[in-house]
C-alpha cells in the first residue's frame, strides 16, 4: 500500500499541476457527457454499450470512448479554447501493462491553431508538471531530457531512418508488404497494409523513440488521418502526430478537420467496415457533423492518457500500479 | 509441434522465433494508435540464454515448440556446467549454468531433477516452487534491542548465503523459495 499510495499522491498533483496549466493559459475547463447516444464509430475502437430507461422506452446508450465530439460541438458553439480531464471506456482491449478499460485523459483543444501550436503546448505542459512535481519533491528523474527541444520526426523519415523502407515504398502497399516479408515478417493474403505498418512501427521505430529527448512523430499517411485534416502541401499526409517518451506513445493530436462533408464521409466509411466485419454500425452524431460548419477557424486538439503521464512521472512500468483499483482488481479476471 | 496464434501466446510456452526454440517470459497486448492488434512478447532464447523483444500480429501463426522433461540425478558442477545423470541408464549429460540461472546455487547433489529436452538437447530444469535445504553454519546471535524482524546469514549444504531469523541454528532445514531464492519458514 505504501508505493501505492505514494503513485496516489503523484497522481494527485499530476492532475492539479495539469488544472493549473492550462488555467493559467487562459483555458476553460469544461465537462461533457460521458454517456452518449452516438459513439465513435472508429473500427479500432469498440464502446461499452448500455441503455437509457424512460418509463416503458429503452434508448441505446454508449459510454463515451474520448470526450471529443462533445467538446467539439462546444467549440462551434464558441467555447473559446477549452480542456477537460474525465474518464473515458473502451471495450475488448485485453488488460495489460499499458491498457485499462477504463482511463483517464486529457483533452485540450486550441482555436485559431494546428498541430504545430499543440506540439508547443505539450513541450510546456511537460515542463510545467516536471517543475510542479520537483517543488512537491515527488519527481521521479526521467531518463528523457524534458528541457531541451523536443526531438520532431516525420513518419517518411522515421521509416527510412529506423527501418530503411523509402517514402515510395511506405506509399505502395504492395510494394509495403513485400518489403515486409523480406524483413521476415509474416503477411498473408488478408494481412492488412496497416497491420504491417503498426508492426514495423512498434519493432524497429518505437523503440528508438523518446529515447535522449521526447520524440514527436508527426504527418501520418493519409488514410490514417482519422479526425485529423490533410496536409495542403501534401495531401498524401495528415497533419497528426503522436509524442513518445522512453518509448512509450503517451499522446495523439491533430489539426482537425473541420469540413462537415468530409467528416460524414469518413464516419460513413468506418460504418462500412464496421459493417463487414459483421459489427453493428454506429448512429451517426448528427450534431457533430452540422457544427463543424460553424468553425470557421483553425482547430488543434490533443488526447494524452493521463496514467501513463502517472507512469512517466513515477518510474513505473505498469499501469496498474498507477490506478487506486485495477480492471483486474474489480473483476476476476483470467490471466 | 503445434500451429497457434500469436493472440494466444501466454507466459511459460515455448515457440518457434526465426527457426530457433524461445521460452516466452512475458506477453503484453498493444494496439498501437488506428486499427491492429498486436502481442508484445519478451522471449529467452533456450539455446543462448539471450533475450529478445518482438511483436506479432494478434492473428498471424506461431508455432508452439514441444519441450520434454525427463527426471535426472544431479551430480557435480564441473566449471560452468551442471551434470546430471538418468539413473536408470546411467547416461550423463551437461547444462550450462546460464540456462538455469542464480537458482543452480539451490541444488544439492544425488538430488532428483527434471532436466527440459528440446530437439534432444538439454535447455534448462524445471525447479519446485519450495526447496527444503539443511542449514551447514548459523553462528549464534542474538537480536539485542532490534525492534521487528532481525535477520542473520546462514550457510546453506549448497554454500549459499542467505538471510535467516535468528532463531535458526546449524543443521535445521529451511524451506527456500525457489525464485526470490529467500527463507520461507524452518521445515
Amino acid at each position: 500500500m505504501q508505493e501505492k499510495w505514494q503513485t496516489l499522491l503523484v497522481r494527485e498533483a499530476l492532475i492539479d499541476a495539469v488544472r493549473l496549466f492550462f488555467k493559467s493559459n487562459s483555458f476553460h475547463e469544461v465537462e461533457t457527457p460521458l454517456l452518449v447516444e452516438c459513439a465513435d464509430p472508429e473500427p479500432s475502437i469498440e464502446p461499452f454499450s448500455t441503455s437509457l430507461i424512460q418509463a416503458s422506452d429503452s434508448y441505446r446508450g454508449y459510454l463515451t470512448t474520448s470526450p471529443e465530439f462533445s467538446m467539439k460541438k462546444l467549440l462551434a458553439r464558441g467555447s473559446g479554447n477549452i480542456f477537460q480531464i474525465c474518464k473515458s471506456f473502451r471495450n475488448a482491449e485485453p488488460v495489460s501493462s499499458r491498457h485499462n478499460p477504463e482511463f483517464t485523459i486529457l483533452e485540450w483543444y486550441r482555436v485559431n491553431a494546428n498541430y504545430k501550436d499543440i506540439m508547443a503546448d505539450c513541450e510546456n505542459l511537460f515542463r510545467f508538471i516536471a517543475g510542479y512535481l520537483e517543488e512537491r519533491e515527488l519527481f521521479v528523474p526521467i531518463k528523457c531530457d524534458l528541457q531541451s527541444s523536443w526531438e520532431r520526426i516525420s513518419v517518411s523519415e522515421a521509416f527510412q531512418k529506423y527501418a530503411g523502407i523509402d517514402e515510395t515504398t511506405l506509399h505502395d502497399q504492395e510494394k509495403f508488404k513485400f518489403r515486409a516479408v523480406e524483413k521476415g515478417y509474416q503477411v498473408e493474403s488478408q494481412t492488412t497494409f496497416q497491420e504491417v505498418f503498426d508492426q514495423i512501427l512498434v519493432n524497429e521505430i518505437e523503440p528508438e523513440l523518446g529515447k535522449s529527448t521526447p520524440s514527436i512523430l508527426y504527418d501520418y499517411l493519409a488514410p490514417q488521418a482519422a479526425l485529423a485534416k490533410k496536409k495542403s502541401s501534401d495531401p498524401r499526409y495528415a497533419e497528426r502526430f503522436e509524442f513518445y517518451i522512453n518509448g512509450i506513445e503517451l499522446g495523439n493530436a491533430f489539426s482537425e478537420l473541420t469540413d462537415s462533408k468530409e467528416q460524414l464521409a469518413r464516419f460513413e466509411a468506418q460504418n462500412k467496415v464496421r459493417h463487414s466485419e459483421g459489427r453493428p454500425e454506429m448512429k451517426i452524431d448528427m450534431d457533430l457533423v452540422n457544427s463543424l460548419d460553424n468553425l470557421n477557424q483553425e482547430l488543434g486538439g490533443i488526447a494524452v492518457g493521463v496514467d501513463r503521464l502517472v507512469m512517466l512521472f513515477s518510474g513505473i512500468e505498469d499501469i496498474r500500479e498507477t490506478l487506486a483499483f485495477s480492471a483486474r482488481d474489480v473483476f476476476s479476471l483470467d490471466e | 509441434m503445434a500451429t497457434i496464434k500469436a493472440g494466444s501466446i501466454r507466459k511459460g510456452m515455448y515457440i518457434l522465433f526465426k527457426n530457433a526454440p524461445y521460452l516466452v517470459t512475458k506477453t503484453d497486448f498493444l494496439s498501437p494508435g488506428k486499427g491492429s492488434a498486436l502481442m508484445r512478447v519478451k522471449l529467452k532464447s533456450v539455446i543462448s540464454s539471450g533475450t529478445t523483444d518482438f511483436s506479432f500480429k494478434s492473428n498471424e501463426t506461431v508455432e508452439e515448440v514441444d519441450v520434454s522433461s525427463m527426471q535426472m540425478q544431479y551430480l557435480y558442477l564441473d566449471g560452468d556446467e551442471l551434470v546430471f545423470m538418468n539413473s536408470s541408464t546411467f547416461e550423463q549429460l551437461s547444462v550450462p549454468i546460464d540456462l538455469v540461472g542464480e537458482q543452480h546455487k539451490l541444488l544439492i547433489e544425488e538430488q532428483q531433477i527434471y532436466v527440459l529436452m528440446y530437439d534432444e538437447k538439454p535447455i534448462g530444469v524445471r525447479l519446485p516452487d519450495k526447496m527444503k535445504l539443511k542449514v551447514a553454519l548459523a553462528e549464534d546471535a542474538d537480536g539485542g534491542n532490534t525492534v521487528g524482524q532481525a535477520r542473520k546469514t546462514v550457510e546453506l549444504e549448497t554454500g549459499l548465503k542467505i538471510l535467516a531469523p535468528l532463531f535458526v541454528r546449524t543443521g535445521d532445514t529451511l524451506i527456500i523459495d525457489v525464485a526470490t531464492m529467500s527463507y520461507i519458514s524452518r521445515g
